[in-house]
């Protein structure tokens, strides 16, 4: 308990740095923290609270799906190595938006772009899991069908001929600079309902690290509670990925670094992961717009370059949390 | 009673258990025998309802066990898996509470203190040996109330102590009524507490 409070207290004050820090100097920064309502129309106000802001509360509500994306995944099919990335989640979400985008039912950053990542992120988890027949398989397989669907994304942005192609492909490298405030809007819910459904799932994860057999032997069924994992897997994967793109990696760090602080609880890894990924991807995107001002730093690679590091750590102290 | 008629079972195309015939009492110990490999855990995995066969019957008082639900196979019987492999380090007392009714899990400490688990409950299941480990799979199903008890090589990584202790609690379940099947591959004569020995082998 007294590490998730410091994991809060660090989530706090990133949020204070975010706003502090950026690729402009804003004079009298911390009066305009701490002042939020007064002088709203200057420039200042405007780079610290609309812009820094909204890229804080989307690192945060990103992270916080992703870690409990991550969650769902490891504990639905028993596999600590399972990921949005690796079971083709992402890739199928990257899909979705984008075939959605270039027949021009959707754009990027609509509702329409969510539900659309939400069928391919689902359709593609689903195909991978049941092609696997083991652990060990469902990573190869995993691996497998993202690069498939991943080929397919980037040839057919080669192959588009279309003045916003530029934009889509920067979109699918992961980056917060297209975040407007009416995304957090489309974010925040969908992220409430997502960690509400996986906190549901959570007991019934804890029996499937039991294995398949016996989860029916108590009269449940082990593919039901999967699949309900994956829908939440996958609208909270697809969000994210419409939104931002694909940031790889933090839905594998955050579970681990999460059973470290708490057990294997799967009700308490789900808080906690939500916690470690907000506070990875945030840390992430301040270093991404400060390190060298004015260039942004691509933030996929900072969040693995940040999440690595604490994930080996986390796993060398905690050892007998993953056997 | 379980009437078990011309069973045959397959895994991919090989067939493991073949036209095997055999009727299980109620309020019996039964155990089934043969060596390693001969088929075992695939009959004791049918009779489970964990595996679907392809011709012959299995019938629990008369019902098809395959037209039986999930959630009412779950009433008639308790499983123990020959193997259990644990990801996560929850303690013993977790992993025996997991998903067990109110009911079930008034019965836990007396059955933790009966098997000698009280020592290491709050123990994680990740750091304990095969006997502890398979002495916790024994409590999941002991403190669930089911009229049949299926248990697949339930001494294999006992001491003679907690066989002892062990073959006790069959036979406290056999005196309240409980029919109790044991896949086992030791030797007839250390299966004297059995009413039943049936050699799989033969069938």
């Amino acid at each position: 308990m007294r590490k998730t409070f410091i994991a809060l207290a660090l989530l706090f004050i990133a949020s204070l740095a975010g706003l502090a820090f950026g690729t402009s100097d804003v004079a009298n920064v911390w009066q305009i923290i701490f002042n939020p309502f007064t002088d709203t129309t200057s420039i200042s106000h405007q780079i610290v609270w609309e812009l820094r802001g909204t890229r804080i509360a989307a690192a945060i509500l990103v992270g916080a799906s992703l870690g409990i994306a991550g969650t769902l995944a490891q504990g639905s099919t028993n596999n600590p190595l399972a990921e949005p990335t690796i079971l083709g989640t992402s890739a199928g979400a990257a899909l979705g938006v984008l075939l959605g985008v270039l027949s021009n039912l959707v754009e990027i950053g609509s509702v329409g772009a969510v539900l659309f990542a939400a069928c391919g992120a689902l359709l593609v988890t689903t195909l991978v899991f049941s092609l696997a027949h083991s652990a060990l398989s469902l990573i190869t397989v995993g691996i497998g069908v993202s690069a498939i669907v991943s080929a397919l994304v980037g040839l057919t942005l080669t192959a588009v001929n279309r003045p916003d192609a530029r934009s889509i492909s920067f979109w699918t490298l992961g980056s917060f600079a297209l975040v407007t405030p009416s995304d957090l809007l489309i974010l925040a819910p969908i992220l409430l309902v997502g960690a509400f459904a996986a906190w549901k799932l959570a007991p019934r994860l804890d029996l499937l690290s039991l294995g398949d057999a016996a989860v029916r032997h108590i009269g449940q069924r082990p593919h039901r509670i999967r699949f309900q994992s994956f829908i939440v897997l996958s609208l909270l994967v697809a969000t994210s990925v419409s939104l931002v793109g694909t940031i790889s990696f933090l839905a594998l760090a955050a579970p681990h670094i999460a059973r470290y602080l708490t057990g294997p609880k799967n009700s308490l890894v789900v808080a906690n992961s939500a916690l470690i990924g907000a506070l990875i991807l945030l840390v992430a995107d301040i270093a991404s717009r400060s390190v060298v001002p004015p260039y942004e730093l691509p933030i996929g690679l900072l969040t693995s370059l940040i999440g690595a590091p604490i994930l080996i750590a986390t796993l060398k102290r905690g050892k007998d949390v993953w056997r | 009673m379980i009437s078990i008629t011309n069973l045959s079972v397959a895994r991919g195309k090989r067939t493991i258990v073949d036209n095997f015939s055999a009727t299980i009492a109620s309020g019996s110990i039964t155990a089934i025998t043969g060596p390693n490999g001969c088929g075992k855990s695939t009959l004791s995995q049918a009779i489970s309802g964990d595996l679907k066969y392809q011709s012959g019957e299995i019938t629990i008082g008369g019902r098809e066990l395959q037209t039986i639900t999930l959630e009412e196979q779950a009433e008639l019987r308790s499983v123990v898996e020959q193997n259990r492999n644990y990801w996560l380090s929850f303690t013993a007392r977790e992993v025996i509470s997991m998903g067990q009714s109110e009911a079930d899990l008034a019965r836990i400490d007396g059955v933790m203190q009966r098997l000698q688990i009280t020592e290491y409950a709050d123990q994680s299941v990740t750091t304990l040996s095969g006997g502890q480990a398979q002495r916790v799979e024994l409590a999941r199903a002991l403190i669930r109330d089911t009229p049949i008890y299926i248990f697949d090589e339930p001494l294999s990584a006992q001491d003679s102590q907690s066989k002892a202790r062990i073959i006790e609690e069959f036979q406290a379940l056999q005196r309240a009524g409980k029919t109790i099947i044991v896949i086992a591959h030791i030797d007839r004569q250390a299966l004297t507490w059995c009413d039943q020995i049936i050699d799989f082998t033969q069938n």
